[in-house]
Formats: C-alpha cells, structure tokens, sequence
C-alpha cells in the first residue's frame, strides 16, 4: 500500500494538493473511489485567485513578439522556448534553467515576428521584418543560416507552416502584392501557388494566416485573415477560394482554427471574439460572437488538447476560454504593456504543459494552467 | 651428567632403578628414576617407553591405600616420560588414560575419606594434558570411538568438578585445559586437522557431553568474580568452541535422518549415543539458548577486558559456524557485541569492529533471512524502548542504547529495507527518533538576540556553515547526538530513499510537534544517502541514483519553502512592521490556501509565546540547514534548485532574528562551495536573473511579503550596476505597485525605493557627480562644495587664479593671442565635452536617471504624507534622487520645480526631524540648481531660517550641557554648518547674506554652546570670504 493512502480522508486540502501532484509524479492511477475527490479539488481550485506566473524570462531587452515551445523531446532533451523580439534576435530559452541557451541573430536587427521548429528543434524557421523567412539549422550547438526566402512583404502576417510529409512542408505566406498570398514548398521553396482574391473583393493584405488539413494526405486548406475584418478559406490545391466571411468591422488581428470540431475564432482591434464554423458544404458561418472587456487582441491559441484557448490582449491581460462554450476561466494579469502573443508548449505529458506570453514590456511570462481546466 | 644416546646405554642406566621401583614402591625409588631419566636422550627413551613406564604403573596399580606422595610422584614420572616420547599404541593410550583417571576419581570405598590433594590433581590433570599431546597421530582418535565413551564421560565429568568446585584457580585453568584438549579443541598447532568424517564422528560422540559441559561451563563463566578472569576466560573459549563443533551448521546438514544402527555388542553404548537430529537441534538450541544469555549477560559486563573480548570472540565463533541451528540465540549475542562496539578497552571495541565487518563482508545477515528477522525483531524492541530509555537513561545509558541501535542497522545493510517495508516497525523507529530528537524550546535568548543594524556586507557571513548547537530536552551529550545523526544517515545510507522522505514528510505535515525532528531527520536521511559522513560496514548493493536523490531533494525543498513552514513568526516586533502586521499575517494565511493553513492561523493568533516563536526559529534554521545540506549532496546540480531556492535563503539572510540570519549565511556559503562560486556576492550575481523573477512575482503581494524589499536590498547591495537591466521592470514595477496604494503600504515601498536608490548613487552616482563638478570648476565658480570650510583658506589662491585667468581672458579679448597652436591643442579637449553636455536634453536620458526621476515623482507625492516616519524616509530618498538626477539638469530642474511648494512647507513647518533632513535635501538640491533656487529660497526659505535661529539663540545660551543632545540644537548646528555653504553655492545678494551674517553673530557670543560657535565662525569666515571676494573683484571688474 502506498504510504499516503492511509492520510487522505481526513488531509486538509493543501496537503491533498500536494499529494495528487505526488501521484501524478509517480504515475499512480488515481481510483474512482477517489474521482470525485479529485474533482472536488479542482473546483476548489478554480476558486483561488488567479496565480502568479510561474516564471517570468527576462533579459531579450526588446518587446517580444513571438514564442514557440519546444518541448516534446524524450528525457535527455532539454525543453526549449524560443522568442523572437523586436531588435531582431531569436533566443532560445533553456526551460530548465530559464536562460538564454544562444541568441540568434539573423534579421538584421529588424524585428522578428514569427518562430517555428520543423521537426525537431534542431531545423527553426523564423520570419523577420528584413522581409526574409530564415531556415535555421541548429543541430549540434551550430548556429547557421542554411536557407532564406524572400517574401517582399511589408506587413506583419506572420507565415504558416503545415508538415505534409516526412521533410516536406508547405508554408503560406503573404506575397509582395497587397492581397496575394503565396504557398511554397519546403525546403525545395518551390512555388505551389498564389491565392488572390477576386478582383474588386476588397480585402486588402492577408493579416493572419492559417494552414491545415484535415487528415494526412488530404487536401491542405489554408484559412486567412483579412484587413477589411473578413476570413477566407481558400483550396490550396486549386487555387480558388471556397467561402468568406466577413467576421470583424476591423482587420483580424489573430486566428486559429479546431479541425476536429470544425471550429475557429478570430480576434481582432475591436472588442469581440468571434467564432465560425465550417460546415459540410465547406461555408464558414458564424457559430457565435464573444464580447470582451477591452478592445484589442493580438494573439490567440487554441491548446493543442482542443481544451482551452488563450489570447493575448491590448490590455496588457491574457486571457483563458473554455473552447467549448467560450466560458471565461481566468485572466491572467501581470504584464505592464501589451502582450504581443501567447502560445502554449507541447510537453508530452500534460502536467508539464505550460502557457508562455510575450509582451510589449520585454518580458515573457510562463505559466503552468494545467490545473484550471 | 652424562648423557644416553643410545637405547642399549640408556637400558644399561635405567634398568637398576627400574627394578628397584617394581620391588619397592617409594617416593625415593621413583625420585631416582626422575632423575636418571633426564639423562636419557629423548629417542633412546622412546624405545625404552614401555619398559620404563611398566613400574610405574604397576606401582599404580598396586591394590590397597596409597601414599599421596607416592601416586603424586609416579604421575609426575609418567607425565615426564610421555612428555619426551610418543604414545604409539592405541592400548597403551587407553590404558594410560583409564589409569590417570582412576587416579582422580575419589576411592570409591571410603565415601568419608579426606579429599585428594590440591597438588595431586593438578599432577593427574597434567600428566592427562601431557597424555593427550603424546598421543601420535591416528591413535588419538582410538579414543573417540563410541566403545570409548564411557571413559571419556568419566574423564570429562571428573575434569568438570575439578573446575567448577576447585577453589585453587591453577587446577580450575588447567582442568578446563584438558577439557579443551580432551575435546580435540587444543589451542596449539601440533595437533593434526581432522577431516570432515572425524570431525562429524567427534561431533556425534561430544553431543552426549554437551548438556553437562554447557551447563557447567555456564555457572564457572557466571560464577564469583572472585574467582579470577583467567577461569572465566578459558571456560567461555571452551563452551564457544564445543558448541562450534557440535552444533555446526555444516556438520548438521550432514546427519542422516535416522540413527546408525551399530553393531550389537555396542548396544548399551548405543543408548548412550546422541542422533542429532533435528528435534534434538532445536530442543538443544533452546536450552542453549537460556545458557547463552546467562552467558552473555553475565560476561558482558565483567569488569576485566578479556573477558569482554573472549565474549566478542564467541559471538564471532558461533555467528560463523552456528548461524543457522543456533538462530534464536542471536538476539542475545549480536546485542551483545553490538553494545560492546562502544566497550571503554580500545582492544574490545577494535575487535568488536572488526568482527561486525566481518560478518557485513561476508553477508552473514544479507544471506541469512532468518538472522535478518532476530535483528528486526531487536531493532523494533529497541525503538519501543527506546523513548523511555531515553528519559530515564544518564548520558552514558543513552549512548550505549543508541550505539546498540546504530549497531543493528549497520548490521542490518541493505536489508533495513525489510524493516523499513513493515509499516509497524518503521513507524516504532520514526516515532522513537521524532521522540527524542525533540528540542528544548525554552530559551528565551534564541527570540531576544537580534541582528545588529544595520547588517553588515555579506562577505562578513562567508564561513563554512556550521551547524547551530541545539539544545535537546533528553540529552546534553553531544556524542548522543552524533549517534543520533549516524542512525539517520546509515537509515538514509542503505534505505529505500522514496520510501523514507516519503514517511518522515508525512511526519513533518501531520503535527507541528514534529516538524522540526522530522526536518532534522530528513536532512540527516538525504545526507546519508549521499553517503556523506556515513560509517558503513558495507557497500549498499545498489549504488546511488542521483535523479533518485534529486527528485526527493526538490520535493523535500518545496515543502520546507512552502509558506506555511517557512514565514513562521519568529518575532513580535513592532518596531521594524507597520501596525497591519497582524492584518498581513492573517492575509498571508488566507491566501496561503484556506482552511489547511491552520497551522498559521494559529501561530498568528495574538498570544504568541516565546516558546511558539523560539520553535519556530528553529524549525526556520533546520530547514536553512537542510538547504546546505542539499546543496552540499548535490554540487553542482544544485544550481538548477537555486532557481526557487536561493531567493528564500536570501530572505532569511536579512532576518532579524540572529540565529536565522547566521544560520542563513552560512546556508549560503555551503551553496557557494557546493556549486562553485568564489563568494556570496558571485552567487547572488550569478543568479540575479532568478532572484529578479521571486522578488518581482512577490513585490506583486508586497503587502503580504514585506521581506521582498529585503531580497531585493540584499542583492542590491552586494551587485552591481550590471543588474540594473534586469531590475528595472521590477522597480516600475514596484512604483506601479505603489500608485495603487499610497495609503496603505507606502512605508513598505519606500524602504524598497530607498534601497533602489542607495544602490543607484552607488553605481552611478559617483563618477557623474565628479564629472559634474569638474564641468562647473571649468565655468569659474567656486570649488568649494560640501567640504567648504576647508577649502576656506584656499580663498587667496583661488582669487590670485582667478585674476590670473581674467587678465589672460582680457588679453585674448584684446586680440593678443601669444600660442596660438599650444592654444589650440588645450582647446580641443576642452570642447568635445561641451557639445554632449549641451544635447544632453535632447538625447534619451540613461535609464538610471529616468527610474531616479521617477521614483522622485512619487516622493512629490508622499512629501506631505500624514506620517511623519513616512516623510522622512521620503525626504531621505529624495536626496538621493536628486545627487542621481545631478548630471541631468534639463530633467532636475523641472522636477526640483514640482518639489519645491512640498519641501517648503517641510521647511517651514514641520517637526524639527522633519525639517533637518529636508535642510539636507536642500544643500543638495543648491549643488546643482543654483540659480533656480537662488530666488525661491531667499523668498520663501531664509528668512524663516534666520528667524528661527535668532529665536532659538536665547534659549541655546541659557541651555546647560545637556542641551547638545536635544533636537533643537541639531538643527541649530546644521543650520549654522549648512547656511555658509549653501549661500555660497546659491551665490546669495547681499541683503540675503546679511540676514545670514546677522543671525549668526549672536552665536558667536560665548554663553553659546562650544559647537555651536565653532560653527558660527565658520559660517562667518565663508561670509567673509564672499565678502572678500565681493570686494576683490569689484575694482577689477570696473
């Protein structure tokens, strides 16, 4: 019998607390007999004020604008944060120590606003305001450069990246051209297309941008955010677009989208959320609308679990959903200016599965929200 | 004397008396025979054996009463025949030894007859001794057939009364001797190795004589003390070595089933025999397991060492042959050698050592499950006891027990882990150590010393930290404690480490009484299984898994830094808390996790006891040291714990409590060793960026966790300005913090605010504030600043310097330029300074100087504060804000702007307190804004100033001499000190300075304090000088 059996019907909440950390830790099956306990907690739980943060990484010196976790290595791998930053470096955070491991400097100094590993976290991609995605290879402690493409952009949409077999990938970006958007192959950076509007649909630039299929092999769907507050989800494949929907009076700021439960949201300048869906007729309408405090969202995230949701607000506040029905779980408030994104890391086991936002205040914030859902 | 080589010459010499003897059997004729003997070489006697030896035993034979004399002569002949040859004879040997017997046995007609002589007995037993040891090689075995067992019971038995009954220790010595002789047992090497079927045949014939034996042998060993060491000695080796040998485990094994069935003219002989079976076994293990313990008991405490020693080596002899048959007697002897591992004679208790090694090597008890239940079966009897041997033991009883409960486990090894998996025992041994391990709480110095203020540099606390003596309400003794903490570390050494942490953590959450014995222990477990420090008999089997030790050091540590066990109330002070410390406690409880902090709820509690705060403190200080330990364990691995642990530490570091404050410091200087920083201030450097992180998430509850500012002064003080990155969002932070709570808290961040400050003027302050000064020298003005009344007799030179610098000036003007290109390589460097001094508004202010002028916005606000501690602690942090702001005049000025109506009013009417430090924020303000303040103050300052120095004159004059320790003459003195220079840097009109004049003359009066005049003459000798100077440079100038 495990020693701690014996004490838990009459602990006090704190020392059950502890105690259920224990048992996660040990992998120990939690009875039914003891289900209801363990519920009965969590809601306790909820009930506690908002928590700090569990850490918070300081030292890039500039605001920081986009995070990615890597996470999921077995055991020997250290779990890594990497951030992108206004003066142009991508650190990459030892979340062991939370330190910078190496800063990487490859945009000239010009702002980095999108980080993503392809595969392991040996091969980044990162995308700059120098107008370049850069291809980074990292194996070995190397540092170097291996490839970069040209996007001739000028605005801020972040790029996508959609894995479609083993070493290979598609990524959508915005093109040079006000409304295009242009899908490559990598890493051949061969062109698949170019997606463009009607002419006289208005859109204006492609704002945010996300790539996705339903399963392996079938048909990649790329689903984009426009200046004029509309999402338009276009056949990558053919070219063409499938459905729009004007969801905002103002351009979409942040989307993202739940291909199981063919949902998304998309956030934007004004002060609400707003949900579509796909139905099978491949029409995006609008499922319901969230409307929040303050206006502003730069960055949202569903966890990858489809669980919950995070968005990063103007009002210096992130903020957690129920991605069911949208309920509001917990506002998290410690940042002075405005967050610039949120995203969540992809640890194989979920109790170490952390909430990292990046902010205008040069600060990241790590969060460990496990146990609010 | 001549000698006989040959047998045919020695025959020659011996026959006469031979004969002689076989007529006349008398003491004379025997003597003869002695004495010719001796002249015999030893081979010559050897062939002449028999016939020699045929007298005297036919004169023994002799029917009817003896002469005593007599037998005693011809065994004394015997013994020396058989002495210089060998027995060859099987006959011959057993002839002899009946014979010799007889001799002893009591004639068996006269029951009444006086008993044999002293000096007889001792001839027979010898002669027996001799007998035996003359026997050649297989003939000594002839003896020990079964048809030769009633003679060796005879022989036995007799020499059994001889040495229990006999009260002459020599006969006592040497029949027990012969015994050992007689059972094959012999001491000397000349004897020759029995095999394996001798032995087994020795033994089966021995077992008849084993109930007798033992039993007789146990009353000589437990018999009068008087009686010597030496029989004790010889009588414990001897019942050690025949119960080796009949009761040893290999020859056991070999014993068939069922008895051999001997031959049957030996039927009544084979009654006498003995099956070792093994119902005999174990009905014979029990009996000698009483005498065992008789034994054991009696000998292990007899006042001679040898004695000791002898009983170590029968624990030693019967462990290893016996350790199966004779299992239940363990408890007895391992207790026993166990306890004398502390035996007073170095020669025991080395022997005794080396005897436990012995028996861990050679994994008697790791292989031996049944020895491993008797010393768990002890080791529980023990820790039963153990509490109430503990209160009722003197120091010497207390170490003894406990050395016995150290012995057990490090005899145990790597089987303690079937202790510790009975949940009955390991909850005895726990219970028994939390007992008492517990602390003597009463001293009220432990809660009444307090640090001296203000603390010192770290550096100072770098030693080695040392454990804080503890005081414990069962014992003084400090080698008890010592014991104490080997107990944990071998539990920790060779134990199931989970298992361990996980019971005493529970100890430690389950009652408040325990929780500083449990730290201790756990501290002491994790140490052990680090193998710090521990004495260990042998190598545990598994060798240490540092993600084990790692995983059960965090989890330990989380629990020591959770809130409830490490912001204990160790204090009652009001002085260094604001009045809502009671508020803030309960706060800290409620947040801490409702109902489970009830622990803390209690503590806070209004009648918090000395011995609550006294515990307290100790439970702080054992975990401090945990920390150490941890860090020590773990070397350099434990940089990755620094992250939580080091911003706690530091926090108790700046306790004001003493004994938490040391005991902190040296926690810190075991990290600095164990994870290879030069000093405190590397480490705190080092990990700046995870102290930033816990003192910025808990500036967030500030209210809650005054000592924040405490970490964060801390480290402010011992880094430096390459800090400053890291902690700036923490200050905003901070002020933020505070534009929400100007009411409450702003006490609590000021002390934050000043220490950010104090280490800002430290870092930069000091090289600017030069620079600044030199920039002014340049324009001409005066050097003179707050050292002024020194620079008062320079005056002369620096008016020659600067009519020097004006006739020259002139001349330039004038168009004569004599040099122009030594002129010009002067100018260059001159000029690069100006341009960055004159963009200076324009480029983005150093990030120091922006947080120093915000932080003085904030003063603004807090200037006029309702508390007046509140206002001087702003007035303090004021002036540094502006020696910050110094450099940057475009930025000083405006905000000196916004402070001036505040400050006036401190000036003006306020507390005196109040208004000498505001005076003091003045000077300091004059050093920079000159101009700017040169109207303000003449306006709505001086003249108040002067007044209330004209007021204060009477009472001074008429004051006696403790008048200088009053407030109002602080002020008068500052006043007096500051006015000159502060006029002089303000660069007053004349009205102004004779206001000053005036008021100061009237202390120049002699009823006035010494001070005081001293000071007044000073502040006219700089009103001189500028009058001087006035009139100096007036004529040139027109």
């Amino acid at each position: 019998m495990h020693p701690w059996n014996s004490t838990v019907g009459s602990a006090s909440l704190k020392l059950m607390l502890k105690l259920l950390a224990r048992l996660f830790q040990r992998r120990i099956l939690i009875e039914d007999s003891m289900k209801s306990k363990v519920a009965s907690l969590l809601t306790v739980l909820m009930a506690l004020p908002p928590p700090d943060p569990q850490f918070v990484l300081r030292g890039t010196s500039a605001p920081v604008h986009t995070l990615h976790f890597s996470c999921g290595g077995p055991e020997p791998d250290i779990p890594l944060l990497f951030s992108g930053s206004e003066n142009g470096f991508i650190h990459v955070w030892n979340l062991k120590t939370h330190r910078v491991d190496t800063a990487l400097d490859g945009h000239g100094r010009k702002s980095v606003y999108c980080v993503e590993t392809m595969g392991g976290k040996d091969r980044l991609l990162s995308q700059g305001r120098d107008q370049r995605i850069c291809l980074w290879d990292l194996a070995e402690g190397r540092t170097s450069v291996t490839d970069s493409v040209f996007t001739e952009h000028m605005g801020f949409c972040r790029c996508s990246l959609l894995k479609v077999a083993q070493g290979r990938w598609l990524m959508a970006m915005a093109a040079r051209s006000l409304e295009e958007v242009q899908i490559l192959e990598l890493p051949s950076k061969t062109s698949v297309c170019t997606l463009k509007p009607e002419v006289g649909a208005k859109l204006g630039m492609p704002m945010c941008l996300k790539l996705w299929q339903l399963s392996c092999g079938s048909q990649p769907v790329l689903l984009a955010g426009y200046e004029d507050g509309s999402v338009v989800l276009w056949n990558v494949s053919m070219g063409k677009a499938l459905s729009q929907l004007s969801c905002h009076q103002e351009p979409v700021m942040s989307l993202d989208f739940d291909s199981e439960k063919a949902k998304g949201i998309s956030g934007s300048s004004e002060k609400v959320l707003s949900i579509w869906c796909l139905n099978e007729q491949q029409n995006l309408q609008v499922y319901k609308t969230h409307e929040l405090v303050n206006a502003g969202i730069s960055d949202i995230t569903i966890r990858p679990d489809k669980k919950i949701l995070a968005t990063a607000g103007w009002d210096h506040r992130i903020r957690i959903f129920s991605w069911k029905k949208l309920k509001p779980l917990a506002v998290l408030d410690y940042h002075t200016a405005t967050v610039h994104c949120v995203s969540f890391s992809d640890h194989s086991s979920p109790w170490d599965r952390l909430l990292a936002a990046g902010s205008k205040d040069q600060r990241i914030s790590v969060w460990s929200i496990y146990a609010q859902t | 004397m001549a000698v006989f080589d040959t047998p045919q010459a020695a025959f020659g010499a011996l026959r006469p008396v031979c004969v002689q003897l076989t007529r006349a059997q008398t003491v004379e004729n025997v003597r003869q025979l002695q004495a010719h003997l001796a002249g015999v070489s030893g081979a010559a006697l050897q062939e002449l054996q028999e016939y020699v030896l045929f007298p005297l035993r036919f004169a023994l034979r002799v029917p009817g009463p003896k002469q005593e004399r007599l037998v005693q002569s011809l065994v004394q002949c015997i013994s020396s025949v058989l002495a210089a040859t060998c027995v060859k004879k099987q006959e011959l040997l057993q002839e002899l030894f009946s014979e010799l017997c007889t001799c002893l046995a009591p004639p068996p007609s006269s029951v009444k007859a006086a008993p044999l002589s002293e000096e007889l007995k001792l001839a027979v037993i010898q002669a027996l001794h001799t007998l035996m040891h003359s026997a050649y090689g297989d003939v000594i075995l002839s003896l020990y057939r079964p048809s030769s067992l009633p003679l060796l019971g005879f022989a036995v038995s007799l020499l059994l009364t001889l040495a229990e009954q006999e009260k002459a220790k020599q006969i006592k010595i040497s029949a027990l001797e012969c015994l050992q002789v007689l059972v094959l047992q012999c001491d000397c090497q000349e004897h020759r190795q029995l095999d394996e079927d001798e032995e087994q045949q020795c033994g089966d014939l021995f077992a008849s004589f084993l109930p007798g034996i033992s039993i007789t042998l146990s009353r000589v060993i437990a018999g009068d003390i008087k009686q010597g060491h030496k029989p004790t000695v010889s009588a414990i080796r001897l019942f050690y070595l025949i119960v080796g040998l009949v009761m040893a485990d290999k020859q056991l094994a070999r014993i068939p089933k069922s008895k051999e069935k001997l031959p049957v003219e030996h039927s009544r002989i084979s009654e006498l025999m003995i099956h070792r079976g093994s119902d005999w076994t174990k009905s014979t293990a029990e009996k000698l397991s009483l005498l065992l313990h008789k034994v054991v008991e009696s000998s292990s405490v007899h006042p001679h060492w040898k004695v000791r020693l002898e009983l170590v080596e029968l624990v030693h002899h019967l462990l290893r042959n016996c350790s199966q048959s004779l299992v239940d007697s363990f408890s007895h002897l391992l207790k026993a050698v166990v306890g004398l591992v502390n035996d007073e004679n170095s020669e025991v208790q080395s022997r005794c050592n080396k005897v436990l090694q012995g028996i861990a090597e050679q994994r008697i008890v790791a292989q031996n499950r049944a020895l491993a239940d008797v010393l768990s079966e002890n080791l529980h009897s023990l820790a039963t006891a153990l509490p109430r041997l503990m209160n009722s033991q003197d120091d010497m009883g207390k170490v003894s027990t406990l050395s016995l409960l150290l012995g057990y486990l490090k005899l145990l090894g790597p089987k303690i882990n079937i202790v510790l998996n009975s949940v009955s025992h390991l909850q005895r041994l726990s219970k028994a150590l939390v007992q008492v391990l517990e602390l003597d709480v009463t001293d009220v110095k432990i809660v009444e010393a307090r640090r001296s203020e203000p603390p010192g540099p770290l550096q100072q606390g770098v030693q080695k930290g040392r454990c804080q003596k503890k005081y414990f309400r069962f014992f003084t003794e400090e080698k008890v404690f010592q014991l104490l903490q080997q107990v944990c570390r071998v539990l920790g050494y060779y134990g199931n480490l989970y298992l361990l942490v996980d019971h005493f953590m529970g100890l430690y959450s389950e009652s408040g009484l325990y929780r500083k014995q449990a730290a201790m222990i756990l501290n002491e477990l994790v140490m052990g299984a680090a193998g710090v420090g521990v004495d260990f008999l042998q190598e545990r089997e598994v060798p240490l898994n540092v993600d084990d030790l790692k995983g059960s050091i965090t989890s330990i540590l989380d629990e020591y830094m959770d809130q409830a066990n490490w912001y204990l109330v160790t204090s009652v002070d009001t002085e260094e808390s604001s009045p809502e410390q009671s508020e803030q406690h309960l706060g800290l409880a409620v947040r801490a996790g409702g109902a489970s902090s009830s622990i803390l709820l209690q503590s806070s509690e209004p009648p918090v006891t000395t011995r609550t705060m006294n515990s307290n403190i100790w439970q702080i200080c054992i975990q401090l040291e945990g920390v150490g330990c941890f860090a020590a364990v773990l070397g350099k691995e434990f940089r990755l714990l620094l992250l939580s642990a080091l911003y706690p530490v530091l926090e108790k570091a700046g306790d004001r409590t003493l004994l938490i404050s040391e005991t902190a410091l040296g926690t810190l200087a075991d990290i600095c060793e164990a994870c290879g920083y030069d000093s405190v201030q590397c480490l705190i450097n080092e990990n700046s960026d995870y102290l930033v992180n816990s003192i910025s998430l808990n500036l967030r509850q500030l209210a809650y966790q005054p000592r924040a500012s405490q970490v964060l002064d801390t480290m402010l003080r011992n880094s430096d300005a390459s800090l400053l990155p890291l902690i700036e969002d923490v200050i905003q932070d901070v002020l933020s913090a505070l534009d929400q709570s100007y009411n409450s808290q702003a006490s609590t961040f000021l002390r934050v605010l000043h220490s950010v400050m104090t280490a800002l003027v430290q870092w930069f302050g000091m090289p600017s504030a030069e620079e600044h000064q030199q920039r002014h020298s340049d324009k001409g003005q005066s050097r003179a600043r707050s050292q002024g009344q020194h620079k008062v007799t320079m005056t002369s030179q620096e008016v020659e310097q600067f009519f020097l610098d004006y006739v020259s000036q002139k001349r330039i003007a004038e168009g004569d330029l004599p040099d122009l290109e030594e002129e010009e390589a002067d100018e260059i460097p001159l000029a690069k300074p100006e341009p960055s001094s004159d963009t200076e508004g324009e480029a983005p202010m150093p990030s120091h100087a922006q947080l120093a002028r915000d932080v003085m916005e904030r003063c603004i606000h807090l200037l006029s504060d309702g508390s007046l501690r509140v206002r001087l602690k702003v007035l303090d942090v004021l002036e540094l804000c502006v020696t910050m702001l110094h450099p940057h005049g475009n930025h000083l000025l405006p905000m000196a702007h916004r402070v001036w109506p505040a400050l006036v009013t401190r000036l003006i009417s306020d507390d005196p307190l109040a208004v000498l430090r505001a005076f003091k924020v003045l000077c300091t303000l004059a050093q920079t804004c000159g101009d700017f303040l040169r109207q303000r103050f003449s306006k709505d300052v001086l003249s108040k100033l002067t007044s209330s120095l004209l007021s204060q004159a009477p009472a001074s004059a008429r004051a006696g001499p403790v008048y200088s320790h009053t407030l109002a003459f602080k002020l008068q003195l500052a006043l007096l000190q500051g006015l000159g220079s502060l006029c002089e840097r303000l660069d007053m009109g004349e009205s102004d300075l004779n206001k000053v004049a005036d008021a100061c003359l009237i202390y120049l009066s002699a009823k006035q304090p010494v001070k005081l005049q001293e000071a007044a003459q000073r502040l006219c000798q700089v009103d001189q000088s500028l009058f001087e100077k006035l009139s100096v440079l007036a004529p040139v100038l027109l």
